[in-house]
């Protein structure tokens, strides 16, 4: 039975392993990426034919959209179901400047991402005023009053009847064209986990995490959490309507129903509250699950409304069961049933507690004794 | 006697905040000197919380004035006040519970402009400074792990190393010892006697007495709303007035 100062070295070194003790987490995690990379951009190969081709597109579009929808809610944990505003106007904005602009299909797909930032400027101002579900209501009624200005400026638009968005590689097949696309949407993944990554790090980060965990305390530290807030939302804007214009590009035929659909922000919602919205791959994971299915539904069932209640069972199935999403769910699986971590970053609530029993100076957790303090003695013999 | 008061630090002028029909705070005009131990007592519901967040700028004041060093801060939003020296804990203690404890830490750091969007959370020396005062505190062994995990009393800690984190001049907190054994009151109070060795200005809300009067240089008493009495801390325990609005006598 070891004796508190013993376990209180043993936490500390613990705490302080020398980097090289996570060599091999480190590798098998390249060796997962390596494969799930190789995986990803051979699917074209694999896939057997065209429908099954462009399914792949829709979901690399999903998975675009949901990681882009997770710079807001995943680091401020403002749930936005508006985010098929920038979707559709990135798209609109795409077909518009090629169709009556001339201009080439890849400058007007920027531009457009542009002018959606440009958009959410003053939107997000009024829109972040607000937070928990008043942001929510915000954020849909924005997308439905976009639906309704699309629907109606026909001339603009073309309305219900659609926008023929010109193809930017009319030389390819249509199979070629998926292809294309898919290693285009890949690419825009790629583009915004790098940049979700270095955000992750980053001072911004932090403060936006500190945002989604306790917003007034964030301020009473000095976070400008209002301008931390809007960049966030900005950012998120940005690489929805680039994944909005992309599906332009790729898909060709606009209708406001489709483009600014409440329907698609909450699969946005679902898919990044699935996969895990505080994981760099949570969306995209949930991406391939929710986006997969609803392509099976549609190839299996056609156009029947079955996928939507599957949808809705699949939120019930995550509030409840895994209310943080999959990959840390799995993560705590692997943990508790493989072999043990030396660091006691990766201890959970009920392992630290078990550590400080054993070793006689914890007490009860907050929540049973409240006046129960720092182990008697913390720090100071030291 | 003016003579040697130190520079005031804090002021309030007819500070008002009501919430519907309950004046939670009701013309509070106080001064707060510069480089004390200040101590703000009062029964439950005097208004001391409101007024915190009416300083800190958590809440918008319907009328009156804050003034921090000479300079109008009402109505400022709460990152301002706290980048102009204010720092603050909160009643029930508040930590990032999903952050890990040397991330709590960073958020306090001071934002850098367009620097903040790339590289890390914290420069080497701002990471140096967090351990130092988790070291001060006596978390430090604790940096990695999640705020969820420690206990109640090490939040308080890592609450109050996180104040610390933004080189606050002034620090305000609400019931340090709220909630808290014997043992870390007596810590804690240690270390708002070091800091203020070295110079910080202390406004503290505390129900316990004890500490109250060992600790502080001078004392207000709040009642439904504004202050009722002030003074040494001997002085205001023999105030009748203190007293009546405590025992109800
Ligand atoms: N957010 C709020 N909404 C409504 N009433 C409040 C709010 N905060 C405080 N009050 C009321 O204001 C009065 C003062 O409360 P508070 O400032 O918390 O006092 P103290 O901290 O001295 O116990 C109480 O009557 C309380 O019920
Ligand atoms: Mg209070």
């Amino acid at each position: 039975m070891p004796n508190a100062s013993d376990t209180e070295r043993t936490l500390v070194a613990a705490a302080t392993a020398p980097a090289g003790r996570r060599v091999p987490a480190r590798a098998v995690r390249m060796l997962a990426f390596t494969v799930c990379a190789a995986l990803i951009l051979s699917w074209p190969g694999l896939a057997p034919n065209p429908y099954i081709l462009s399914a792949g597109v829709m979901v690399a579009s999903y998975a675009c959209t949901a990681t882009a929808w997770n710079f807001m809610g995943g680091f401020t944990g403002y749930v936005s179901l508006g985010h098929a505003a920038f979707f559709g106007l990135g798209a609109y904005g795409t077909g518009v400047l090629i169709r009556d602009l001339d201009w080439p299909p890849f400058a007007a797909w920027l531009a457009a991402g542009v002018i959606v930032v440009l958009i959410t400027v003053p939107v997000g101002i009024a829109a972040l005023r607000v937070r928990g579900a008043s942001f929510v209501i915000v954020s849909i009624a924005f997308v439905l009053i976009l639906l309704l200005v699309a629907q109606t400026w026909q001339d603009l638009t073309g309305g219900s009847d659609g926008l023929v968005v010109p193809r930017p590689f009319p030389d390819l097949s249509r199979p070629e064209h998926h292809r294309a696309f898919f290693y285009l949407f890949v690419a825009l993944l790629a583009v915004m986990l790098l940049a979700w990554w270095a955000i992750d790090r980053s001072r911004f980060g932090t403060g936006l995490k500190a945002v989604r965990e306790d917003e007034d305390k964030a301020q009473a530290l000095g976070v400008p959490t209002r301008n931390y807030k809007l960049v966030a939302y900005l950012i998120s804007a940005f690489f929805t309507g680039l994944s909005g214009g992309m599906y332009a590009l790729w898909f060709g035929d606009l209708d406001p129903i489709f483009q600014f659909s409440v329907l698609l922000g909450a699969y946005m919602v679902l898919m990044a509250l699935l996969g895990g919205v505080r994981h760099l791959y949570g969306p995209l994971l949930g991406a391939l699950i929710v986006g997969g299915a609803l392509e099976y539904f549609e190839l299996e069932f056609g156009g029947t409304q079955l996928h939507l209640v599957a949808a809705a069972v699949l939120l019930g199935v995550v509030v409840l069961v895994t209310p943080d999403g999959i990959i840390p769910a799995v993560r705590d699986l692997v943990r508790r049933f493989g072999p043990q971590d030396s660091s006691i970053r990766e201890m959970t609530a009920a392992e630290l507690l078990a550590h400080n029993r054993a070793s006689g100076r914890g007490g009860p957790p907050p929540d049973e004794a409240p006046d129960e303090a720092a182990a008697p003695g913390t720090g100071e013999e030291r | 006697m003016t003579a040697h008061e130190p520079p005031r630090s804090l002021e309030t002028v007819d500070l008002t905040k009501s919430f519907g029909g309950v004046r939670a705070v009701d013309g509070a005009t106080v001064t707060f000197r510069h480089g004390r131990i200040n101590a703000l007592i009062g029964p439950n519901g005097s208004g001391k919380t409101t007024f915190f967040n009416c300083v800190t700028g958590m809440i918008r004041p319907d009328a009156g004035t804050v003034t921090y060093r000479g300079q109008q801060i009402t109505g400022r939003p709460p990152h301002r006040i706290a980048r102009a020296g204010i720092g603050r804990s909160f009643q029930l203690c508040r930590v990032f519970p999903r952050m890990t404890v040397l991330e709590n830490m960073l958020v306090a750091v001071r934002p850098a402009g367009l620097r903040d969007l790339v590289g890390g959370a914290g420069s080497p020396a701002e990471t140096d400074k967090a351990r130092r005062l988790l070291v001060r505190v006596g978390i430090d062994h604790l940096e990695n792990v999640e705020a969820a995990n420690l206990s109640y009393g090490q939040q308080k800690l890592l609450e109050l190393a996180g104040v610390l984190m933004g080189d606050p001049d002034t620090i305000m907190l609400d019931e340090p010892a709220g909630g808290v054994n014997p043992a870390l009151i007596g810590r804690i109070g240690t270390l708002i006697r070091e800091l203020n060795d070295e110079g910080k200005t202390f406004l503290v809300v505390e129900h316990n007495m004890d500490m109250v009067m060992s600790l502080s240089h001078h004392v207000v008493v709040f009642d439904r709303g504004r202050p009722i009495a002030e003074g040494t801390p001997s002085a205001v325990r023999a105030d009748p007035r203190v007293l009546e609005a405590y025992l109800g006598i």
